[in-house]
């Protein structure tokens, strides 16, 4: 139950049905009359954890070949289908799991239902798709990472940050992977990881509960039900991979850097207070770190900071494009003064009063949108066993004291170890793109 | 892969539920200041907008960035709050604020839970009403931005962006696209103040989305903002657009770059034109997202980019027509031919009946989508009030939308797609592309990424 957000409003829980199949999909299902729209997700529980050395890439490139066509809707149909009933879609592929959605008028539940329902039973992995998305994929890393500025930098840290493979690698995956790639590997992978048991589908809009379920009933009934995955380790060790690197990066305009520190995974509580402690660093113009670097010393052009949240062990990043005259070093050392502040003298009261209403705003603000709840939904459930963890995740937040920042805080990041990335920018005429320096 | 002619097709859309499009309302302060408001309490949440005429074309053609300038610089120090104490106030509240400027508006923008209002009204209108542009922030903006048009400089779309506007506008002020170093080391506090005195009851509209109570807003509103002076007469006559007689290729040289991106197109119709609807159902036909044609023949069957499109980007003054794709170096030529291929056939055959209605489900249907969260809602209104449109545009909007038959879709085709006399655009290696495209236009011209022509 969310709590009050202070001055007498409150907000009441979703509602939310809950389903499960003789096949075992999971169906989380919340009516919501306020707009003439639905929103469909259904979350895959696979994303590149799940691949092992030599076979990277598959979860994404099972992104692309969704779309390829199934049974009865022919290749790049799906996007035909969605876009002539007046709807948007998409999937994306993370570490930890691989989604679609749509969001329609709520009118065409049944043909999200239908078209999600038709790829999950009948993929098309052949021949041809495997090497026509193949190609897709390489294209889109050409254009999102290699020929990019910074472009490589958060695949980089993310490989120094980590030990164990299965977190340590990158979304987009190896080339050389996808190229050994065989149909059977796919169908392989289709199999395990994309039956009805290894899935989420939630639903949130103008929508009917005894309706929706009807209609799940009809078009996913009868997907056979899959094997358990392998349960699979993404336990770390202590300590990061790769303490440092100077990556030689053609594009980018200035020098940079990222620096990464491991936390713990995101249901503990010390990961939620090293997470708030991230923010009250570097998230907003209010940040202590804006606030130092980029007001009080005027010495970086740009800050950034984030939490990677992950199933297992995660991760918080933080790096700035210093100015020129600054450098990584000056600028890492203020840094590191920031963080040993707040591991010793914890959160001022305004600061836990900000953090407080960030997370009242941003659970009324996801309210608005019946994607962001059918994701919320899903995700939870993926995750947490529960559509509704949400609420009692928000509600730990709330619970978090500055003590407990503090310490996360200090125990993860003044005290953790830490891996730094140099991006230094480079003529055109440097052969060498990455050098490793140990 | 063979055609199978669905067997269980695809599954009827159940009763249609009804979209009550919520009615603005309009008033005025006492100052004349004009008030729309848009009333949904269904969640504690409050938009509030400042929009104002006096966007980015007023800025003087020596000295554009003024009021790009301006709108980065007024939340940084007000009268009675220094610019931290700005950003605590705000987001200590979870809320946030923001001031902005397009090349016809200039706006300031903020978002709350609507009992939080009374804080954010005092910072929002202090922002408005009693900028003080203090010099060490002046500063400060000075150093970061020329860092940011370096790095502008390393991005292949800027570069693309900013050849193209040249080629398209030539002398109107929708051709920058960005301020010059020269201009921003010169900025003064001066200008700054002299652009927000213009900012007044003659150029600007309140818009307020969300959870409130009419007259109990009005009267905070007329509290706040009975004081905001008249303001100066925003520009409306420009220099015309270039006409090209014949077609032509300008490639900025961007050595190592393994993609080339492409811009091309012409001058075409501003937002309010008749053809409006016409054109962008036509746009939709050919090239504005993942199930039209330029992205079916480019990227589906070709495999040649990650996305081929293309836009009518329509402004308040003057608009143009746009396609644009990033394709790997080395077929840049192949996949120029295959944009001219679908220019030719929509410019020579009209569109199936078919394509036509998937054309306009698909613009009626994405419609009250856009319109499911309070931001959506006053997105939609800020347009309305930036371009002039109609108070019931909202609710007339999928009725026009339906009005454009195929004969409209043909017409705008053959007269806002002019290939034979395109700009076209590209920024890539330059000897690669030359090479693929040995004539496809009368005139080339080759720039280094600093904007230097080299041949």
């Amino acid at each position: 139950m969310i709590s009050s957000l202070g001055e007498g409003t409150s907000l009441k829980p979703l509602e939310i049905v809950k389903h499960v199949l003789g096949n075992g999909l999971r169906v989380a299902i919340n009516p919501y009359i306020e707009s003439p729209v639905v929103s469909v997700a259904v979350y895959y529980d696979v994303g590149s954890r799940n691949e092992r050395f030599g076979r990277t890439g598959f979860a994404h490139l099972f992104e692309h070949m969704m779309f390829q066509g199934s049974a009865n809707v022919g290749k790049a149909e799906h996007f035909q289908f969605i876009m002539k009933a007046g709807g948007t879609m998409n999937g994306t592929t993370s570490s930890e799991r691989t989604n679609y959605y749509e969001t329609l008028p709520a009118d065409q539940l049944p043909l999200a239902l239908w078209l999600e329902a038709d790829r999950m039973k009948s993929l098309a992995v052949n021949q041809e798709n495997l090497d026509n998305q193949r190609e897709a994929v390489k294209e889109e890393k050409r254009l999102r990472y290699d020929n990019q500025p910074y472009g490589q930098v958060f695949d980089m840290i993310t490989s120094m940050v980590y030990t164990n493979f299965a977190n340590a690698h990158s979304t987009i995956g190896s080339m050389d992977d996808l190229d050994a790639a065989t149909v059977d590997d796919l169908q392989e992978f289709f199999k395990l990881y994309y039956a009805p048991s290894n899935a989420v589908l939630a639903i949130s809009g103008a929508v009917d509960p005894v309706t929706c379920i009807e209609l799940v009933e009809k078009y996913f009934g009868e997907i056979p039900s899959g094997e358990n995955p392998l349960v699979l380790d993404v336990s770390e060790g202590v300590g990061v991979s790769e303490k440092h690197r100077d990556y030689f990066d053609q594009l980018a305009p200035l020098p940079a850097f990222l620096r990464g520190w491991k936390i713990s995974d995101r249901t503990s509580r010390d990961h939620k207070a090293a997470m708030l402690g991230g923010r009250i660093l570097f998230d907003g113009d209010s940040s202590r770190l804006y606030q130092k670097l980029v007001k009080g010393d005027e010495s970086v052009v740009q800050l950034f900071g984030f939490t990677d949240e992950r199933r297992g062990p995660s991760a918080i990043y933080m790096g700035a494009i210093p100015k020129p005259g600054f450098t990584t070093d000056s600028i890492s050392a203020v840094m590191d003064a920031e963080i040993a502040d707040l591991a010793i003298n914890g959160p001022s009261d305004s600061e836990m009063k900000k953090l407080r209403n960030q997370i009242l705003n941003d659970s009324v603000r996801m309210r608005q949108s019946s994607l962001a709840r059918a994701q919320q939904m899903a995700e939870s459930w993926l995750y947490d066993g529960d559509p509704r963890s949400y609420e009692s995740e928000i509600n730990e937040l709330l619970s978090i004291d500055g003590n407990e920042i503090k310490l996360a805080i200090s125990k993860f990041i003044k005290d953790g170890e830490s891996a730094l990335l140099n991006v230094v920018p480079s003529a055109p005429s440097v052969g060498e793109v990455t050098t490793n320096v140990q | 892969m063979s055609n199978k002619s669905v067997a269980p097709k695809a599954p009827a859309p159940l009763a249609a539920v009804p979209f009550m499009i919520p009615e603005m309302e309009e008033r005025r302060l006492s100052n004349g200041l004009r008030v729309v408001l848009l009333k949904n309490n269904s969640l504690p949440l409050l938009n509030i907008r400042f929009i104002s005429h006096y966007g980015e074309v007023n800025d003087p053609a020596s000295r554009f960035g003024v009021i790009g300038a301006m709108s980065s610089l007024i939340t940084e120090g007000t009268k009675s709050f220094k610019s931290r104490e700005i950003a605590e106030k705000i987001e200590t509240l979870g809320a946030s604020i923001g001031a902005s400027s397009s090349a016809d508006a200039f706006g300031v923008s903020a978002s709350c839970l609507s009992i939080h209002f009374e804080t954010v009204l005092d910072v929002f209108s202090e922002i408005i009403l009693s900028p003080t542009f203090p010099e060490n922030e002046l500063e400060l903006f000075k150093v970061n931005a020329l860092e940011g048009l370096k790095y502008q400089r390393s991005q292949p779309p800027f570069l693309a962006d900013e050849r193209y506007s040249k080629e398209i506008y030539g002398g109107h002020p929708y051709s920058h696209v960005s301020a010059v170093p020269d201009m921003i080391r010169g900025l003064s506090r001066e200008d700054l103040v002299a652009a927000h005195s213009s900012i007044g009851v003659s150029n600007c509209t309140l818009l307020v989305v969300g959870d409130f109570e009419t007259e109990d807003i009005l009267t905070r509103m007329e509290k706040h903002f009975s004081r905001l002076p008249q303001g100066g007469e925003s520009m409306s006559e420009f220099p015309e657009l270039p006409e090209r007689k014949g077609r032509k290729l300008v490639v900025v040289d961007r050595v190592g770059s393994a993609q080339s991106n492409i811009v091309m197109g012409n001058a075409a119709i501003p937002r309010l034109h008749p053809e409006y609807f016409a054109a962008t159902v036509m746009n939709q036909i050919l090239g504005a997202g993942a199930s039209s044609r330029l992205f079916m023949n480019l990227r589906e069957d070709k495999g040649y980019t990650y996305g081929a499109y293309s836009k009518f980007a329509m402004r308040r003054f003057a608009g143009d027509f746009e396609a644009s794709a990033e394709v790997r170096t080395e077929v840049t030529g192949a996949a120029i031919n295959e944009f001219m291929t679908e220019f030719e056939n929509i410019r020579n055959h009209e569109v199936s009946t078919v394509e036509l209605d998937d054309a306009k489900n698909y613009m009626t249907g994405v419609f009250p989508l856009r319109l499911e969260t309070q931001e959506g809602l006053t997105n939609a209104l800020g347009q309305q009030i930036v371009f002039g449109l109609h108070e019931r545009y909202l609710q007339d909007y999928r009725d026009m939308v339906n009005e454009v038959t195929a004969e409209d879709v043909f017409k705008v085709a053959r007269e806002w797609i002019r290939p034979e006399s395109f700009a076209i655009v590209i920024v890539g290696d330059s000897k690669s592309i030359l090479d693929q495209l040995p004539d496809i236009a009368e005139e080339t011209e080759v720039y280094d990424t600093e904007g230097n022509r080299i041949s």
